[in-house]
């Protein structure tokens, strides 16, 4: 069932990527969505047996590699945390595809692109059921390329090929790393597979490395590493930068990648590996601080953001650093339980916000919407829903997770568990703050848009709004319905041999023991978030623009994104340019070239000229060069073997 | 004991009678029947593959010595049978076009793997050269084909006359090795060696071996006996290229090995020197003078020799790593050959065949599909991860680093980059070139089948590589007793 | 003895100097005639080795049919000899040097040969199994071509039948417009389709 889970998408996409011409748009559409619902199913069967039922396991496909002592297979590890994971990509996946059949349906290109979004599917699914860093590594850069495919999707336009560079590139700073992580602990445990590594774990926990003279404690460094591929896939601070410009993909696919599946890749890898993090406090740390530092960051930029897929792209950036403190305050748990949630609610966002740029003619900008909570009560309806789970208000699903996250940091009575508490009720101020002010731009107030749009609002085919509602769903129970089997008494039990957590670092049990003001703290500051949007673009609408000016440089400085993308141009990019100039111009056109490529080319180009002349055509020819060799070889060892 | 004999050689048997069957047929039919016999040729070359891959086959010695039949023989003929058999499917459609639809060509390919076979199993000098021969003679008679066109009659005419020089300087070098070891058989030979350990081997023999293994060079197409193969893969019709490229390459290279390591084991300090030499020499010219090619036949010979004079290398490392690395990547070279000669066997405009590189100008925006696939086989070829061909050479690499020939792998990696110029030009030209005429559609349902396959293999050898690896390591082992 | 070692002496060197002859000769006629000679020589060293068997092959297919085909051909052919033989002189310093060394080479494993054999394994005297003088030559080949080496006989029977196609496929021209008897349609006509009675009318001609 397992292989069949992994295989359904594949096959998706090598029918409707090689085929589709042949077998038509619909019946594309057709095969992939059928074969996506198919898995989405089968993962709910798995869930119940590997999760409720506890009956974890490993499916060995087939030998990889097998060189010297270096053996690896194919093989799908399927625990918990993989189940879960099972859940929310095919979940998602499966809705995505069955959105996109009505969102694309003017595209020309279809078969291609539910080709690719199969292909993703396949390459994230590798990803999850992986049993070794290296089918990891590969399931990890295939969706890295599915991602460049898709985000650049609409490749006539510059800046979505260059979002797709964008994307790609930076996530090359962070596979480097993750490439580094991985050949550091094959070199600390002679292994690659998940299960040697970590049963190895507990007798190399004092190990040092030695290197250019720099000695370090082996398994933080090797976190640490891990951790930066990490960043680079879920957009951590740093390496955040690609996730805003990747919104210039098709909505779907926004919702699908950048939001429930891929941009966890980080979440679920730091995971897995937890009995290694468990074991590297100081990397754990780290990962707080980059984490909160994250929501925090991610959380200001949203607050001044006019594109309405750009708020929620930072957004999502935020919520994952929630994950990512988590994470590091070792409550695993609550981390995936966040995840799961967060899965649900932001893809209905994003699909919620197609659904709302279908309706207003492909408009982006916030600031010429307005007024249409009339024409797409249902959208309008789910877009609530949406921000409700987000902003964390009970009982809807982000509730549940956020709240924990929030509680298992402020439980683990430390500096940087302290420092991750008070960004997050900061963020989850701003978050509550952004989403209604998304939601009041967009809905409320006067309509901005020409006549002639505000006629075509339309609301969405029931293709579209199907999955929404599924979604919907999902965002209003995930949370109440897995509170107790993620992070509550049934914990233990059902995450299994999957997650390791230290006795000593268990967060999510002081988590329950917190006094009374910290649960209530998140929800005050969410609705007070509210509150205050609906102040600012509601009843005093022209309070914003006061505001913004009054504090004018920090308004910039937000709606800038803190610069980020200045700072690495002018930190990395003008100097790699005017580098890369400099030696192509001298280093390599000058002597490289002179002497190297132009003049070992020249001389090769003599000497194949040389050696074709000798094809005479003439049969004698031939024969004399044959005996001419056989001549020169007995002669050779006549004169070698001499005296015989 | 003749029943044993004849069970032991079951394949060869069936697929002799087959081809009489055929024969038969065809005189009987006339050439209204060749699209049948062909058929039938196809099926009769699957059910030998079954023959000799289904049933437990022990390792024996048949007819009183004069036959092995082993691990390493069954992979190869293996091979041989997927080269014959694609040949024959790819010919069908091209035989009929270009008025040499004769039932006696699938017939005389049936004849050449039958020959194959017999050289693969032999063990026997005499044996060998039987086999040799029977292979030999139906090649001729294949790449003369098309005996109207003059180009063709001429490819015949020269790969005989060479032929039969080679053959003749084969069977001094026999006579001589009869002369100084009294045997011809392979497991005397060795015996003798064994026997008269310590002693000076005679000059004569060297001399012989000198000779043997010229012969057998020729056959391989390594430098410097290769200079028939230009002329005669551009000569021959398209197919007939095909099929010279693989299975003959396949089988001549299986007694190469074979000759070498049993009866001559004990000599490896003396060939080895013959064997760096070759390969050394056919890496070279195979990487230079393509690169003046503007056929792509032509292109495609000097691109055999080039990868002939690697796969020698695993041969002078004379371990079993070495061997294995041969096997593997003669079984990765045959998958890229076919899939290569497919492609060439869609180059056709206006009905009528073309050759010329420059006739690939601008492929991927006519013909996408084929263009991706020429262009994986292109890479493969020139040996970029993580392509089958890369693996390739990475384990015949590897065994020469082991048995420290290390001016070998050091020349091989150089000749790779120099052989990658060309392999990339192709694809330079079909991706980035603006397209010249377009070539005729359709391909023919058995031409996409064969790129599909070849090309799927090629791309995604680095998934799996386990099952070939394996056998291959598998039957070199068998070539190692003990 | 003498004798026999006379008789080997003038074979042999008859059969070399017949060789040289054959590549030498003006005219292609003469050539075939000399390639003759070398056969029934060789024939004749057959004989003093006690293979009569071989000897008579020889004389029968190579000499009887082989060679005589060869005359025809060449006789039958115009082809101008004189211009192939351009550049032959061009080659000759270098074809020379290369036959030179590879003779000087193996008279060398000649004579390494000789002076090797008393020491060599016992498998290298060469007698023959069964000894010549208990079964003849023809009588032992008889003896093993069927058993022992009946796999070899029936590949060599292989390779001329593929001979012989090749031959057939490469030469044999279905000409057109060439009329040939065909016994069976000739016997199969009926009367219907051979005669036709016509009623001719009197006084009007046919």
């Amino acid at each position: 069932m397992d292989v069949v889970i992994v295989g359904l998408p594949l096959a998706g996409a090598i029918i409707a990527g090689l085929f589709g011409r042949t077998i038509g748009d619909r019946a594309s559409q057709i095969v992939t969505c059928a074969f996506m619902l198919l898995a989405a199913g089968l993962s709910v069967a798995v869930f119940f047996d590997v999760a409720i039922g506890g009956n974890a396991r490993t499916t060995e496909l087939f030998t990889w590699i097998n060189s010297g002592d270096f053996e690896l297979s194919w093989a799908l590890r399927v625990d918990t945390l993989t189940a879960v994971m099972l859940i929310v990509v095919n979940g998602v996946s499966s809705m995505v595809h069955v959105y996109s059949v009505g969102y694309m349906s003017h595209d020309k290109h279809r078969p291609r692109f539910f080709a690719y979004l199969s292909l993703f599917t396949f390459f994230m699914l590798m990803l999850v059921t992986a049993d070794n860093f290296v089918q990891m590594f590969f399931g990890w850069e295939g969706v890295g390329l599915a991602s460049y495919l898709l985000i650049g999707f609409w490749y006539e336009k510059p800046s979505a090929c260059a979002a797709a560079i964008k994307a790609f590139l930076v996530n090359r700073v962070g596979d480097i790393g993750f490439a580094l992580g991985i050949m550091g602990a094959f070199v600390l445990f002679g292994a690659v597979g998940f299960d040697q590594v970590f049963s190895a774990v507990e007798s190399q926990k004092d190990a040092q490395f030695a290197f250019i003279g720099i000695e370090g404690h082996a398994l933080t460094i090797i976190c640490i590493l891990l951790f930066v591929g990490a960043m680079g896939k879920s957009a951590q601070l740093g390496l955040h930068t690609w996730l805003p410009d990747a919104m210039e993909g098709p909505t779907p696919v926004s919702a699908l990648i950048h939001a429930a599946t891929m941009v966890t890749a980080g979440v679920f890898m730091l995971a897995r590996l937890s009995p290694m993090f468990e074991y590297a406090p100081t990397a754990l740390e780290l990962v707080t601080y980059i984490g909160a530092g994250t929501a925090f960051f991610a959380a200001t930029v949203g607050l001044t953001q006019t594109d309405i897929k750009r708020v929620i792209a930072y957004s999502t950036c935020s919520q994952l650093g929630y994950m990512f403190f988590a994470l590091g305050v070792s409550a695993y748990g609550g981390a995936i339980f966040h995840l799961f949630t967060h899965a649900f609610f932001k893809a209905l966002l994003f699909l919620g916000a197609g659904s709302v740029i279908h309706a207003m003619s492909n408009e982006q900008d916030m600031r010429n919407m307005g007024g249409i909570y009339k024409l797409i009560p249902a959208t309008y309806g789910l877009m609530w829903i949406g921000s409700l789970a987000l902003a964390g208000i009970w009982p809807f699903a982000g509730y549940f997770s956020k709240d924990l996250v929030l509680e298992a940091a402020y439980a683990d009575h430390s500096a940087h568990g302290g420092f991750a508490f008070w960004l997050g009720i900061a963020a989850a101020f701003m978050t509550a703050f952004y989403s209604w002010r998304l939601l009041f731009m967009t809905f409320h107030g006067k309509p901005r848009a020409s006549k002639e749009v505000m006629s075509h609002v339309h609301e969405s085919p029931m293709v579209m709004m199907i999955p929404l509602i599924v979604l919907a769903v999902g965002a209003v129970f995930s949370g109440l319905l897995g509170y107790n089997y993620f992070v509550g008494d049934l914990r233990v039990e059902f995450w299994g041999e999957a997650l390791f957590v230290l006795p000593e670092n268990d967060t999510i049990e002081a988590a329950h023991h917190v006094p009374g003001w910290v649960p209530w703290l998140p929800f005050v500051v969410a609705v007070s978030g509210i509150g205050l949007a609906w102040l600012f673009y509601v009843a005093k609408p022209d309070l914003p623009q006061t505001f913004a000016n009054a504090v004018r440089p920090l308004y910039l400085f937000s709606f800038n994104k803190w610069y980020f993308d200045e700072l690495y141009d002018a930190l990395f990019v003008r100097p790699a340019m005017a580098l890369g100039r400099k030696l192509w111009k001298a280093g390599d056109g000058a002597i490289i070239d002179g002497f190297g490529p132009d003049g070992v080319a020249e001389s090769t180009r003599n000497l194949a000229q040389r050696i074709s002349a000798l094809q005479t055509g003439y049969v004698y020819h031939y024969a004399f060069v044959m005996l001419i060799g056989v001549v020169g070889l007995v002669t050779w060892y006549f004169l070698t073997q001499a005296g015989v | 004991m003749i029943s044993a004999d004849l069970m032991a050689v079951l394949p060869e048997l069936f697929l002799a009678c087959a081809a009489i069957g055929l024969l038969m047929l065809g005189v009987f039919r006339g050439n209204s029947a060749t699209q049948l016999v062909s058929t039938l040729s196809v099926v009769t070359l699957i059910v030998t593959f079954a023959l000799i891959a289904l049933p437990p086959r022990p390792e024996t010695v048949a007819f009183g010595g004069l036959l092995t039949m082993d691990g390493f023989g069954d992979f190869m003929k293996l091979l041989v049978l997927i080269g014959s058999g694609v040949s024959i499917v790819m010919a069908q459609r091209y035989i009929q076009r270009e008025d040499m639809n004769r039932f006696e060509f699938p017939v005389l390919m049936l004849f050449a793997t039958l020959g194959m076979m017999a050289m693969i199993s032999a063990n026997d000098l005499i044996s060998l050269y039987m086999g040799l021969e029977l292979q030999s003679l139906s090649l001729y008679v294949v790449a003369a084909f098309r005996r109207d066109n003059l180009r063709s009659s001429e490819a015949g005419l020269k790969y005989f006359v060479l032929g039969a020089l080679s053959s003749g300087m084969l069977l001094y070098g026999s006579s001589m090795i009869y002369g100084f070891t009294g045997t011809t058989n392979f497991d005397g030979i060795a015996q003798t060696f064994a026997a008269s350990a310590g002693n000076d081997i005679p000059i004569g023999l060297i001399v012989g071996l000198v000779f043997l293994c010229a012969g057998l060079a020729f056959k391989v197409s390594a430098v410097p006996f290769h200079m028939w193969t230009p002329d005669v893969y551009e000569g021959a019709p398209t197919p007939v290229t095909a099929f010279f490229a693989t299975a003959p390459k396949i089988a001549a290279m299986a007694l190469f090995i074979r000759v070498l390591m049993e009866p001559f084991g004990g000599l490896i300090d003396q060939w080895q020197q013959i064997v760096f030499f070759v390969s050394a020499a056919s890496m070279i010219l195979g990487a230079f003078a393509a690169i003046n090619q503007s056929n792509i036949k032509r292109l495609m010979a000097y691109s055999s020799i080039g990868h002939i004079g690697y796969a020698l290398i695993g041969l002078a490392s004379g371990t079993e790593q070495g061997i294995s690395g041969i096997v593997i990547y003669l079984t990765i070279y045959v998958f890229m050959n076919l899939g290569t000669f497919a492609c060439i066997l869609c180059m056709r405009q206006k009905d009528r065949m073309v050759e010329g590189i420059d006739d690939l100008k601008g492929l991927s925006k006519t013909q996408p599909m084929m263009a991706l696939a020429l262009a994986i086989f292109m890479f493969s070829m020139a040996g970029i991860p993580p392509l089958a061909g890369f693996f390739g050479k990475l384990y015949i690499f590897l065994a020469a680093i082991e048995a420290q020939l290390y001016i070998l792998a050091v020349l091989g990696v150089l000749t790779s980059v120099v052989g990658a110029f060309y392999y990339l030009r192709i694809i330079k030209l079909m991706y980035f070139d603006e397209p010249a005429e377009s070539f005729d559609r359709p391909i023919g349902r058995e031409m996409t089948a064969v790129l599909i396959i070849t090309g799927v293999f090629t791309l995604l050898f680095f998934v799996a590589p386990g099952p070939v690896v394996d056998s291959a390591a598998a039957a070199a082992a068998t070539l190692f007793p003990g | 003895m003498i004798v026999q070692a006379l008789a080997f002496y003038l074979f042999a060197a008859v059969t070399v100097a017949a060789g040289v002859m054959v590549v030498s000769a003006r005219n292609p006629v003469h050539s075939v005639l000399f390639l003759i000679l070398a056969f029934f020589n060789a024939a004749g060293l057959f004989v003093l080795m006690g293979a009569e068997f071989l000897a008579m092959i020889l004389v029968v297919v190579y000499v009887g049919a082989v060679a005589v085909l060869f005359l025809f051909v060449v006789m039958m052919l115009d082809i101008n000899y004189a211009a192939m033989r351009q550049g032959f002189l061009q080659y000759l310093p270098v074809g020379a040097l290369i036959g030179l060394v590879l003779v000087v080479e193996l008279a060398l494993v000649g004579f390494s040969w000789v002076a090797s054999s008393p020491d060599a394994p016992a498998s290298l005297a060469g007698v023959p199994i069964p000894p010549i003088d208990e079964v003849h030559n023809t009588k032992a080949i008889g003896q093993v071509v069927y058993t022992k080496f009946a796999y070899l006989f029936q590949m060599a029977g292989l390779v001329l039948l593929v001979a012989m196609v090749g031959a057939i496929v490469l030469t044999l021209r279905q000409r057109e417009g060439v009329r040939r008897q065909s016994i069976s349609a000739q016997v199969s006509r009926t009367r219907e389709e051979a005669v036709e009675i016509k009623q001719v009318p009197t006084r009007s001609g046919v």
